[in-house]
Formats: structure tokens, C-alpha cells, sequence
């Protein structure tokens, strides 16, 4: 379509390039450093909440569905309370979900699954599972391939999130070769680390400002 | 209002100078930031071998640029992405206003992007009859304020809350307040409603990465996960020098960028976009455009002093180190990138004759090339840039002097009778009040060096 525009800007790297080689056996030439790489040894589970809470999130540890499900009926019937009510709840298409929300004693107006663009923005709160966590900077890898949760974990003021223990890597890195492993890279891969904020106003730091105020993981130990 | 030029750095400057408020915003910016950073780069044992490393995979693109666009190119095409090409502004200006006139797109919401400042993508929207809101909270206020933004990574650093708080009372109708919070959640509220209206979401990319075809996008607000997930378009826009090889290289940027800007160990999100979904169910948008910017860059190729200016990852952190921007801010240097690293790139990018006050914005204390995380030698960038100025449009009396300079230090007899002139000269005239103005210039020793040792 553009393809001039295309033939013109490579050729114009590939000339300015052969016009510096007289120049660049003068420069001093860096030697790439081999960086070892070594996990700390930490219990993952531990790391991850300390990384977590120490970015203003919330971390739940739970064994198996029964107390999984009394976590989500503290953590929502203690929000019910608050000015964010917690009435709406959108889940992701992970099939555990409904059935996690049926197990809870809360009485709720609505469940909504993986509400789609315009439906979205009236949710109170939203509840997806992830497919990795990251315990040195206490991050949530969400992947778009496997959950429809690209919407309800960003758009209500709420995000409640459910990791597998198992899924924790220690390191960015790790979790970087892991998510390159995949047969295909998914279209959409996010990290999450605590709750969304800015400090652009006089540098001062407010949460919530346009992806969930409040953050909860619930990690479940048993898996 | 305050659309300054490069060419009048001296007078922006000197006015900056005056006011106090600005320089007190900027002193608790620039030190806070510093700060920050400082921790954030002590807390990783291996800081130095990361920014060497940095540097080597920059200097490796760089050096084979079209070929990593080439294999970028590639595979974003093979995952569903549409890759445009623009040689300059106006060319990428009219390929975004073209993309959304034909999906009939009536409201664009937009991420920041550094880029697009650069090439005013904005005002050519606007001039095409669509709404363009710029949605992260800093570049927000200053699009109301209609003003260019001050620091790469906090766009509205010179304002105060009460500034802001008049802004949204005058244009959004908000009760007066000067609570922060309040002032946030009533711009999250005026966004939201935006983003739900929107047609096509425009994004910049920190990092493309050539191996996997994937844009990866930093932030902490979550506007940028809005803009790429809501409408059915998104366009990204990239300068041709933010690709790097592969994949793995990712643990090395993002743990530089985030300690270098903010001072966080990681920010609160990264979207990592590869393609378009792969289902006609899934989430996200339904295109995908990349659109990869020369305006000038692929000139800097060609030495190696000038090529470094591309490996700039956009963080900030000589801003805030350089003795300069702290005391004038932003606005003074009249250009989109400010600060050490704006005082390089924009005679390059611009041409030499619109900013050639620009490189001599710098003590040349080095402070910049400290803090870079890609190590950057701005200083050397300067005094190049410096360099050419002068060879296109040094002065006839600055040659002259120097030519008798050189004359005189060759001859010892010379030397001693113009000390001897200087001496007596000093007392009567004084010497070049550009100079002196701003430095204390001693008197010359009654004796000089060679006197005093042939006294002995």
C-alpha cells in the first residue's frame, strides 16, 4: 500500500548506516555482559504477598474451592458495606467461577459473565481467575487466550483475582521464557501489579484512577 | 498560550527563572524523582551490568535497523497486525486521519505517546472534524489547558492542584476543591464516559519486539489498557528505533525503565500485544495498525556519536538530574522532548537551524549520562551537535581570536607580552560581559608561572 514509503525509509537506514562504518571501528565497541540469572531462595507464596501488599493489594490464602469461596464472601460482603457496593458482580468465562460465586453465601443483584464492551462499565466489581503470578515484583499474568477477562479485570472498580500457587514464578525472567514456551504467543498477555494509580497531580500518589481502586488475590494453596 | 519556540531558549529560560512557583514544583519533581530512582537502581546488585547489557542490544538494533524492522514486520503481519510506513509527520498524520475517516470514527481516545506529540497528531484530527481526548490524567489536564506537556513521564509537573482545580471548574463544570483525589475520580468519571463512546483507541509502543511481532505498552493508570481493549481499531504509533531483537531482551528494559522513571520495581501494568485475537468471540479490538515513524531518525545512523541518541528508552531520568531543567522546566526548551535528552534529539530531528540554541542548554556536567539507563553520552551528543553549529555558522571574529590564540601560545615571546597586555588590559576594559555576567572571572597573577621561576 505504502510500499515507497516503506522502500524509502529502509533504504534511507541502510545508507546512513554505510556512511557511519568509517566511523565505527573508532568507537569503542561494548562486549554484551552474560547476566546470571539465579531465583532467590524464598517460599514463592510468601514473596508473592509481601510483593503484592507492599503495592497497596490485598492477599488471601485459601486450600481449596470451600475456602476460596468464604474468601469471596468476606471480601464482597465487606465492600457491600463500603460506597463501592459490590452488588454487580461480572466473572470471566473461567468455568470455576459461577460455581465459586454459587458456594458463597452473598446475595448479590446481579452476575454477569464476561460482559462484553458496552455492557461492562456498570459492574461494581469483577472476578477472573490468572494464568501465572510473578512473587519478586507480586504481579498477575493474565493471558487472553485461555480467559475472557481482559474487561472485568480492568474496568469495574474492583478486580478480584484466584492464582494457583503452583502457577508462581519466582522472577520476571521465568515468567518471560514461560510465556514464550507457549506454541504461539497469545494476543493479549497482562501484568498487574497492584491497583491502578497516578501521581500526576503535584506528584501525589491516588489509586483508582482509570483500572480497578482495589486489588484482592485469593491464592490457592492447594493447586 | 505558552507554545514557546527552541529558538528563544535564552528568553524562555530567563522567564522560567522568575517564576516561583514553577521552580518550586520542579525542585520537589526533579529531587523526589531523583530520589526514587536512586533506591530503585541501589536495590538490584547488577545495575551496571543491566545498563551495559541495555546499551549492547540498542547498539546491536541500531546497527542492523533494517533488518529488525524487516523481521518485526514480519511477524506482526503473520499475527493479523496492518504495518504502515511514514517518512514524516504529515505522511503519518494523514495515514491515522485516513484509518478512522474510513470506519467513520467520530471519537478517538488516545494513550500517551511522545510521538504523536511530536508529529501534533492531534491537531490534524481535529481539523478532520473528530473528538480526540487524550486520556492519561497528566496529558488530559495540559489538553485542557492547551499547553505542551513539561516532562516526558509527567506531563502536567509544572501545574499545581489549584490549577487544576480552576481548569476543571472552567471546562468541566466541577465544584472548586483542591483535593486530589476528588480531581482524579472526576476526570475518571469524564473518561469513562469517552471510552465507552469511542470508535478507535491510538497508543504508542515502549518496545516492539522484532522476534515475535509483539508491542509492549508501560503504564500505571490503566488508560492504556482502556485505549487498546475498548474500541474495535487500535492504531499504535512507533518511532522505526523502539524495536529490539527478542523477546527474552524484555527482562532487561523492564527492569531499567519502570527504576529509572518512576523508581518502581515494575509499573502497575505492561500489555504485551501480539496480533489481533484469534477469534471473532474473544476480546480486544478487531484491527490492529502499526504505524512506524522516520521523521528524521534513520539520519542519525549515520555516526556513531548521533545513532546513540536513538537508543533512548524515553524515562526521564536526565530530566531530572540535569541542573538545567531543574532550574527552567520543560516548556522553556520549545520542543515536544525536553531536558539533556531533548536538547539532542530535537536539532535532529527538527534540522540544526530551528534549535540550534538547544545543545548549549548544558553545563556539560554529565549528570544525564549517569542516570541513563542505555548510557547515552549526552555531553559527547552536545558537544558533536556543537560542533556542527559552529562549522555552519561560527563567526568570523571567533576564528580570528582563535587564530591568534594559537599564534601566541606557539611563540614564548609572544606569550610573555600579551600576559603582560592582559594584565594592564583587564584593569581597564572589562572583559566580554556575556561571560562575565553569569561567572566570576579572576584577574590575572601579577607574575606568571615562568616569572616566578626564573625569581627563584
Amino acid at each position: 500500500m505504502n510500499n515507497e514509503a516503506r522502500q524509502e525509509i529502509l533504504g534511507s537506514i541502510r545508507t546512513h548506516l554505510a556512511a557511519s562504518a568509517p566511523f565505527d571501528a573508532r568507537e569503542d565497541q561494548q562486549t554484551p555482559v552474560i547476566q546470571s540469572q539465579q531465583s532467590p531462595a524464598a517460599d514463592p507464596v510468601a514473596l508473592f504477598k509481601q510483593n503484592l501488599e507492599a503495592v497497596g493489594g490485598h492477599c488471601l490464602i485459601a486450600n481449596g474451592d470451600a475456602e476460596i469461596a468464604n474468601a469471596l464472601t468476606q471480601i464482597i460482603s465487606a465492600l457491600q458495606k463500603t460506597k463501592l457496593r459490590a452488588q454487580r458482580i461480572a466473572v470471566s468465562d473461567a468455568p470455576e467461577l459461577v460455581r465459586l460465586m454459587h458456594m458463597t453465601d452473598l446475595e448479590i443483584e446481579e452476575l454477569g459473565i464476561a460482559p462484553g464492551a458496552s455492557d461492562i462499565f456498570r459492574f461494581d466489581a469483577g472476578i477472573s481467575t490468572t494464568q501465572a503470578a510473578i512473587a519478586e515484583t507480586g504481579t498477575l499474568v493474565l493471558d487472553s487466550v485461555r480467559e475472557r477477562h481482559r474487561l472485568v479485570s480492568l474496568v469495574p472498580p474492583v478486580h478480584i483475582a484466584i492464582l494457583n500457587a503452583s502457577t508462581i514464578y519466582m522472577t520476571l525472567s521465568e515468567t518471560l521464557s514461560m510465556l514464550q514456551s507457549a506454541e504461539e504467543l497469545s494476543p493479549a498477555v497482562t501484568f498487574i501489579t497492584g491497583p491502578s494509580r497516578t501521581a500526576d497531580i503535584e506528584l501525589t500518589l491516588t489509586i483508582g484512577v482509570h483500572g480497578p481502586q482495589e486489588l484482592y488475590v485469593i491464592v490457592n494453596q492447594s493447586q | 498560550m505558552n507554545h514557546l519556540s527552541s529558538e528563544t531558549f535564552r528568553e524562555n529560560a530567563k522567564a522560567a527563572l522568575a517564576d516561583a512557583q514553577l521552580r518550586g514544583a520542579l525542585k520537589n519533581a526533579t529531587s523526589l524523582f531523583g530520589e526514587r530512582r536512586k533506591v530503585a537502581a541501589a536495590s538490584l546488585p547488577n545495575w551496571e551490568e543491566l545498563r551495559n547489557q541495555a546499551r549492547a542490544i540498542k547498539d546491536e538494533v541500531l546497527s542492523h535497523l533494517d533488518k529488525y524492522l524487516e523481521e518485526f514486520v514480519r511477524a506482526a503481519e503473520s499475527r493479523g497486525a496492518k504495518i504502515h510506513w511514514a517518512r514524516d509527520a504529515a505522511e503519518a498524520n494523514a495515514i491515522i486521519c485516513r484509518l478512522a475517516a474510513e470506519r467513520n470514527a467520530r471519537v478517538i481516545v488516545k494513550s500517551k505517546s511522545m510521538t504523536t506529540e511530536e508529529t501534533h497528531l492531534n491537531t490534524a484530527l481535529q481539523a478532520a472534524g473528530m473528538q480526540v481526548v487524550e486520556t492519561d490524567l497528566g496529558e488530559y489536564i495540559i489538553q485542557l489547558a492547551d499547553e505542551p506537556p513539561s516532562h516526558i513521564i509527567a506531563p502536567a509537573i509544572h501545574k499545581t492542584r489549584g490549577q487544576v482545580a480552576e481548569l476543571f471548574t472552567a471546562e468541566l463544570g466541577m465544584p472548586p476543591t483542591d483535593d486530589i483525589a476528588q480531581l482524579t475520580s472526576t476526570a475518571r468519571a469524564t473518561l469513562r464516559d469517552r471510552f465507552a463512546a469511542a470508535d478507535a483507541g491510538i497508543s504508542g509502543v515502549n518496545f516492539a519486539i522484532a522476534e515475535t511481532g509483539t508491542i509492549v505498552l508501560v503504564e500505571n493508570e490503566g488508560n492504556i489498557r482502556l485505549t487498546t481493549s475498548l474500541p474495535r481499531m487500535h492504531i499504535a504509533v512507533m518511532g522505526i528505533e523502539k524495536v529490539i531483537p527478542r523477546f527474552a531482551d524484555l527482562d532487561v528494559f523492564l527492569k531499567l525503565l519502570p527504576r529509572s522513571g518512576t523508581g518502581q520495581r515494575l509499573t502497575t501494568y505492561q500489555s504485551f500485544i501480539t496480533g489481533t485475537k484469534r477469534h471473532a468471540t474473544g476480546e480486544g479490538p478487531e484491527e490492529l495498525h502499526i504505524l512506524l515513524l522516520d521523521n528524521g531518525r534513520s539520519r542519525m545512523l549515520s555516526h556513531p556519536v548521533t545513532r546513540q541518541s536513538l537508543a533512548c528508552i524515553r524515562c526521564g531520568a536526565c530530566l531530572n538530574a540535569c541542573p538545567v531543567y531543574q532550574q527552567v522546566g520543560g516548556h522553556a526548551y520549545g520542543s515536544v522532548y525536553p531536558g539533556p535528552i531533548g536538547a539532542v534529539i530535537t536539532p535532529q530531528l527538527m534540522g540544526i537551524d530551528k534549535a540550534s540554541q538547544l545543545p548549549y542548554a548544558s553545563s556539560l556536567c554529565g549528570a544525564c549520562r549517569e542516570v541513563c539507563p542505555v548510557k547515552i553520552d549526552i555531553p559527547r551528543l552536545l558537544l558533536h551537535l556543537r560542533g556542527e553549529i559552529s562549522e555552519r555558522k561560527g563567526s568570523a571574529s571567533e576564528r580570528l581570536a582563535f587564530k591568534i590564540w594559537a599564534r601566541v601560545m606557539m611563540s614564548p615571546e609572544l606569550y610573555r607580552l600579551s600576559s603582560i597586555a592582559g594584565r594592564l588590559l583587564q584593569r581597564v576594559f572589562p572583559i566580554s560581559r556575556a561571560w562575565t555576567s553569569g561567572r566570576d572571572l579572576r584577574l590575572i597573577e601579577p607574575k606568571s608561572f615562568h616569572e616566578l621561576w626564573s625569581d627563584e
